[in-house]
């Protein structure tokens, strides 16, 4: 190894030489996999993923955990589609006020498990599991077990029209990561996430309210589920209750395949980014290429093990749990 | 949001005398097995109705449960007389949830239950025989385990084989393809009896259009947006050898649909399965060549009944014959020609059925391989 | 029987035990003093196996002997009486008794409960404790938790053959006067079964107790002295007795404090068992420094100071302000800034890089709505990285990263950056070498100059003379007594001492 390559370096861009190799390995496999459209599709799948996870990833760099990502999705895409629908059903109408309530929603959740989480000193892992499932029943109350259609062309305009061969939910979602990027990097509520994952006592003697760092984190998180559940609804163009169903584990995943250390404090959006794309193109990869069905769960699960031992600095853990 | 407070209402009902039966349980399942199976009574008078099943947020199990309300109400009665007894997926919740009703009731019930796994219904016909209680099966039962052997008390057992129906959209959509290209499978979770049964009909499909390949079988585990990359996945390892697409039920195929709607195709021929109200829209604006309606809410309507009617004497199930004891629930086939009445017919109006008709609309007996 | 010989122990840049030679006799007891930072308690862990010596050897009888772990010094005879509890406490006495051990009583993979709770008995008996084996641990208190920890030390006797050596690590601190005499008559006692390593604070205790007393200061034993030969003073004076190097703390730069308008003040403030009856004021430009041994409330008044402690009675005032809700966000705002002791944990986010960490407790003045102005943060890490000369390659290198000294003073930084102009300082020199440690007490210096009020926990006492204007000496949470330390009326080591102790 020489200078250039220094072992700091080595683990900053594993996840992306991970990435990479995949990419290269499932193109080697399948010439078809190497394709602008199919680059187009993973798009598709990786987009809502993507907001998902990085809202749990300001979360996890808090050094917290956050599992209620599956109801909070739920709700706020069928709290999306009924006013949608309610108010006129197209874009073009008064209903777009729809969009922003959904993230109202989804920050109204948020904070909901925050407070729960600091206010009863409930550990965040168990608070939000209540609440993703609170959230579950309340969608399913909502919708009585139905599903809604959302047909507006304008809204369905996120999967149908295309840009450069990328359909425009792909670049909603690219503008949310810069967001994302712009929170974590320049704004004091982000520079608080890592104060907080790093050392939460220190953050207090700092003089930090650490508690309302810890409530705006998880609402921040809720909006960020809640632009996912549109993107989400944009792309089957149906809201039900299990619309949020696989994002928990598909977010996780993709947090932690990403580098982002799930005891806080190391990590980012660009890592998540990398996450996703890792998880997505194994799973489009596999079917790509000709994998067996019944093989696919394995496979990815091996592939999920071997992508966190290449992009995680694991010397700096004394003990995962 | 007056549904939601009915909900919670129902659910409180449901609950409490849940919890009665609970603390009545321990008591009453001592004294039932003290006194072993006593002397059958010939029938019960004024039973509990109860359905024991998964959960109400499948629109299948939805659409099973409202079809036993529709028969309770039949009877005179509101909706919130049948008990609930919902097992989330658990086969020893659903024992013990039903020797709890058994004991609560004193053995003065009738039944209607998906024992959530096979195994689990010797044990629940079983409690229920020997509480002199009477019981209707749906779905899931082990092929040794029939209602004659259990005298009255069970008194019926009613299932569906996928194999058949799924052959015939198989067929629909082959012909649709001209019968030549290639085809492609969206399967439900793969260790499923259904998901199987309905990949066979393909298969067994297959086996007189020798010009048309199956290109790929893979699960999509009855869910939209798995179904969805699964798709898009397939587009792009077979791009336009793909003239066909076979799914195992109607969620996979909205995810499809969405798949190839991304790609902008818009004709590509597809049969699905179940006949949820959407696909039956879809059907009719021939985005969906077919789809298969089980009808579910007779199902569970006439489960519940023949329960029911068993237990008061209306009939007595030994003097039936076999094909009236193990039967296949109908099929009704939906095609964009007859989509349009479909939909007048079973969705904008449900039937008011005759629940004294129990085999009327049923599809013969059970036959074990 | 046991010897150890020229035993020696580096540390990067700490030459922590410099050619020791020690021993002990069957059946004798062994009293070990030292000042903090001795190396008491590394020579300690060599002799339970915790550390391997770099250089020397260790002899039991005529056998050379050398330890991986503490296991195998166990298995050799040598079991170590811990001062911080090991006792498991949600585990019952006998499980903690035999934790490691429980082999024993195992048939067919199935623990046997009333066998263990037998030969627990049986060990109980050897401290004379009677509590039932089965009590879980938490239940106990201190002084019995402390007979559970000898018990189950000397469970070796059955285990391994030949002599037992014991080391009691500080078995008093926890302890009540009566307590403590029950402790030491017991100890005698057990010099049929084991020979005893006690290591103190308190000096009358080491005397009462001891046969022979090993004085340890700078890595070495610098004295070995016989019951019968011993005097307090004496020894104290071998322990801290070096030549005060004045230059060393600066003293020179040493300026008198303003007198009027007290930066804090606090008047007869009580927190629990921590300290009761706290009073004094702390002024523009003082070094004001809390001595006392480990325990004695120093830390507790600092936390108060900047509000991370409430207290139960008195009242504190910051710049002549009565302090009515106490919480860390009250005290920055008031200007206070806190160094604390273990900066790995308290003092800077690894992880986060120099100018993050510099400007973590001051972020609304570098912000607009929540939006971070990072040039002007750059531009001050900067400005403080030359001001105290922090050696790091930019503002951006990860603090994590950084030495010890620069990890101390970007948390200087922090503070001061911030405008607090009242610094508490809780070991600030703890762990730096000689170097980083100098570069420390110009800061306290320029510091004060600029009329910054400091309230020092040091880390030796030569420090806390050397640098301070004014010293408290502080026993089990009172106070005992109040030096003026002007440059060349400071009080001596000997006069501090004695109130300590």
């Amino acid at each position: 190894m020489n200078e250039f390559v220094t072992r700091d370096a080595l683990i900053k861009w594993a996840p992306l030489i991970v990435l990479v190799v995949l990419v290269l390995v499932f193109a080697l496999v399948e010439p078809r996999f190497f394709s602008v459209r199919n680059f187009a599709r993973i798009g598709i799948s990786s987009a809502p993923a993507l907001m998902v996870a990085i809202g749990v990833t300001f979360i996890i760099i808090m050094g917290s955990i956050d599992l209620s990502m599956e109801g909070t999705v739920s709700v706020c895409a069928v709290a999306f589609a009924f006013c949608f629908l309610a108010l006129g059903g197209t874009l073009a109408s008064v209903a777009w006020l729809a969009l922003p309530l959904a993230l109202l929603v989804g920050a109204a959740i948020g904070f909901l498990n925050g407070l729960v989480h600091v206010k009863l000193k409930i550990p965040s892992f168990m608070a939000s599991l209540a609440m993703g499932f609170v959230g579950t029943g309340f969608a399913l109350l909502m919708t009585g077990g139905d599903r809604i259609r959302v047909e507006d062309e304008a809204f369905r305009s996120l999967l149908t029209v295309r840009w450069l061969s990328f359909p425009i939910m792909c670049y909603v979602a690219l503008v949310f990561l810069l967001f994302a990027w712009f929170i974590q990097t320049r704004t004091k509520l982000g520079r608080n996430f890592y104060a907080v994952g790093g050392g939460e006592e220190l953050a207090h003697s700092s003089g930090l309210n650490v508690n309302k760092v810890r409530v705006l984190g998880f609402m921040l998180a809720g909006v960020f589920y809640a632009v996912g559940s549109l993107l989400a609804v944009g792309r089957i163009g149906i809201a039900e209750t299990a619309t949020g169903s696989n994002f928990m584990f598909v977010s996780i995943t993709s947090v932690v395949v990403g580098g982002t250390a799930l005891w806080g404090g190391i990590g980012g959006v660009w890592n998540t980014l990398i996450g996703v794309l890792i998880v997505n193109v194994i799973n489009n990869g596999m079917v790509v290429v000709g994998l067996p069905g019944y093989m696919q769960d394995g496979v990815l699960g091996l592939l999920v093990i071997v992508a966190v031992v290449l992009s995680t600095d694991r010397k700096t853990v004394e003990f995962a749990k | 949001m007056s549904f939601i407070k009915k909900f919670i209402e129902q659910e409180k009902i449901n609950r409490r005398n849940f919890l009665l039966a609970g603390a009545y349980g321990m008591g009453g399942v001592a004294a039932a097995s003290m006194l072993g199976v006593g002397p059958a009574r010939a029938a019960l008078t004024d039973p509990a109705v109860a359905w024991s099943y998964r959960n109400r947020t499948n629109p299948y199990w939805n659409e099973i449960v409202s079809g036993g309300e529709a028969f309770v109400e039949s009877l005179g009665k509101s909706k919130e007389f049948l008990t609930h007894l919902i097992n989330e997926g658990s086969s020893e919740k659903s024992l013990s949830d039903v020797k709890a009703l058994l004991a609560k009731t004193n053995g003065n019930l009738a039944l209607a239950i998906d024992t959530n796994d096979a195994p689990n219904a010797r044990p629940v016909v079983e409690a229920v025989a020997g509480a002199n209680a009477y019981v209707s099966t749906l779905w899931n039962k082990t092929d040794d385990l029939h209602p004659w052997d259990f005298g009255d008390n069970y008194v019926s057992h009613m299932s569906w084989s996928d194999e058949g129906p799924a052959e015939k959209t198989a067929r629909i959509l082959l012909d649709a393809m001209g019968g030549k290209g290639g085809v492609v499978h969206l399967g439900g979770i793969a260790s499923n009896n259904p998901a199987i049964e309905r990949l066979n009909g393909l298969k067994n499909a297959l086996k007189d259009y020798p010009d048309v390949e199956l290109l790929d079988a893979q699960p999509a585990d009855w869910d939209t947006q798995k179904a969805n990359q699964v798709m898009s996945s397939f587009l792009t390892r077979y791009g336009d050898e793909i003239k066909g697409v076979h799914c195992a039920n109607d969620t996979i195929a909205y995810g499809v649909l969405e798949a190839l709607r991304a790609e902008g195709i818009d004709d590509m021929p597809i049969v699905s399965y179940d006949g949820n109200p959407q696909a039956v829209d879809l059907v009719a604006q021939g985005k969906i060549l077919a789809t298969v309606f089980t009808n579910p809410h007779w199902g569970g309507g006439i489960t519940a009944a023949l329960a029911y009617h068993a237990a008061i004497g209306t009939f007595k199930p030994s003097d039936e014959p076999n094909e009236h004891r193990e039967f296949y629930g109908p099929t009704v086939f939906i095609t964009p020609q007859d989509a349009a009445d479909f939909k007048t017919s079973f969705i904008e109006n449900i039937p008011t059925y005759d629940w004294k008709d129990f085999w009327g609309p049923s599809n013969g007996q059970i036959i074990y391989k | 029987m046991y010897q150890l010989r020229n035993v020696d122990k580096v540390f990067p840049g700490v030459h922590a035990l410099k050619s020791v030679d020690f021993e002990i006799g069957r059946g004798e007891i062994v009293g070990l003093v030292g000042e903090n930072g001795a190396g008491k308690s590394t020579l300690m862990k060599i002799i339970y196996g915790a550390y391997q010596p770099d250089g020397g050897t260790i002899n039991i009888g005529d056998k050379i002997v050398r330890f991986q772990s503490p296991r195998q010094a166990m298995e050799q005879g040598i079991g170590m009486v811990f001062q911080e509890q090991s006792l498991i406490a949600n585990l019952s006495v006998m499980e903690n008794i035999f934790l490691g051990y429980e082999q024993q009583f195992v048939k067919f993979g199935v623990i046997n409960w009333k066998e263990m709770a037998m030969a627990a008995k049986a060990q109980l008996a050897k401290v004379k404790l009677s509590i039932d084996p089965a009590t879980i641990t938490s239940k106990l208190s201190f002084a019995q938790r402390q007979l559970v920890e000898l018990a189950k030390v000397l469970t070796l006797e059955e285990r391994v053959e030949g002599e037992l050596v014991i080391l009691l690590d500080e078995p008093t601190s926890v302890l009540a006067k009566e307590e403590v005499e029950l402790l030491f008559s017991l100890v005698r006692e057990l010099t049929s079964r084991a020979s005893f390593i006690f290591v103190s604070h308190r000096m009358d205790e080491v005397l009462e107790l001891s046969d022979r007393i090993y004085v340890m200061k700078d890595g070495e034993v610098v004295d070995v002295v016989s019951r019968e030969a011993a005097d307090v003073d004496s020894i104290q004076h071998k322990m801290v007795g070096r030549d005060v190097d004045k230059e060393y703390y600066r003293e020179q730069k040493q300026t008198p404090y303003e007198t009027d308008a007290p930066l804090v003040s606090l008047d007869g403030v009580s927190l629990g068992t921590k300290y009761r009856e706290i009073s004094f004021d702390l002024h523009k430009g003082e070094v004001l420094c809390l001595v006392g041994t480990e325990g004695s409330g120093r830390e507790a008044i600092l936390r108060t100071i900047f509000g991370l402690d409430t207290p139960d009675a008195g009242s504190v005032s910051i710049k002549g302000e009565y302090v009515r809700s106490f919480s860390a966000q009250a005290g920055v705002a008031m200007g206070i800034g806190y160094v604390p002791r273990e900066r790995k944990v308290e003092g800077i986010v690894g992880g986060m890089n120099v100018y993050e960490n510099i400007t973590l407790s001051q972020m609304k003045c570098y912000s607009n709505g929540g939006v971070l102005r990072v040039s002007e943060e750059k531009a001050l890490a900067r400005e403080w990285i030359s001001k105290l000369a922090i050696k790091t390659p930019s503002e951006l290198k990860d603090c994590g990263g950084l030495s010890g000294g620069n990890q101390q003073k970007v948390v200087l930084a922090k503070w001061r950056s911030g405008g607090s102009d009242i610094i508490l300082l809780d070991h600030p020199t703890r762990g730096l070498d000689i170097g980083a440690k100098e570069d420390v007490y110009d800061m306290v210096r320029s510091m004060s100059a600029d009329g910054v009020g400091i309230v020092l926990v040091a880390d030796t006492l030569e420090e806390a003379i050397g640098l301070s204007h004014t010293i408290i000496v502080l026993k089990d949470g009172e106070m005992q007594k109040r030096f003026e330390g002007a440059p060349g009326s400071k009080p001596s080591l000997f006069d501090l001492v004695h109130y300590m102790i």
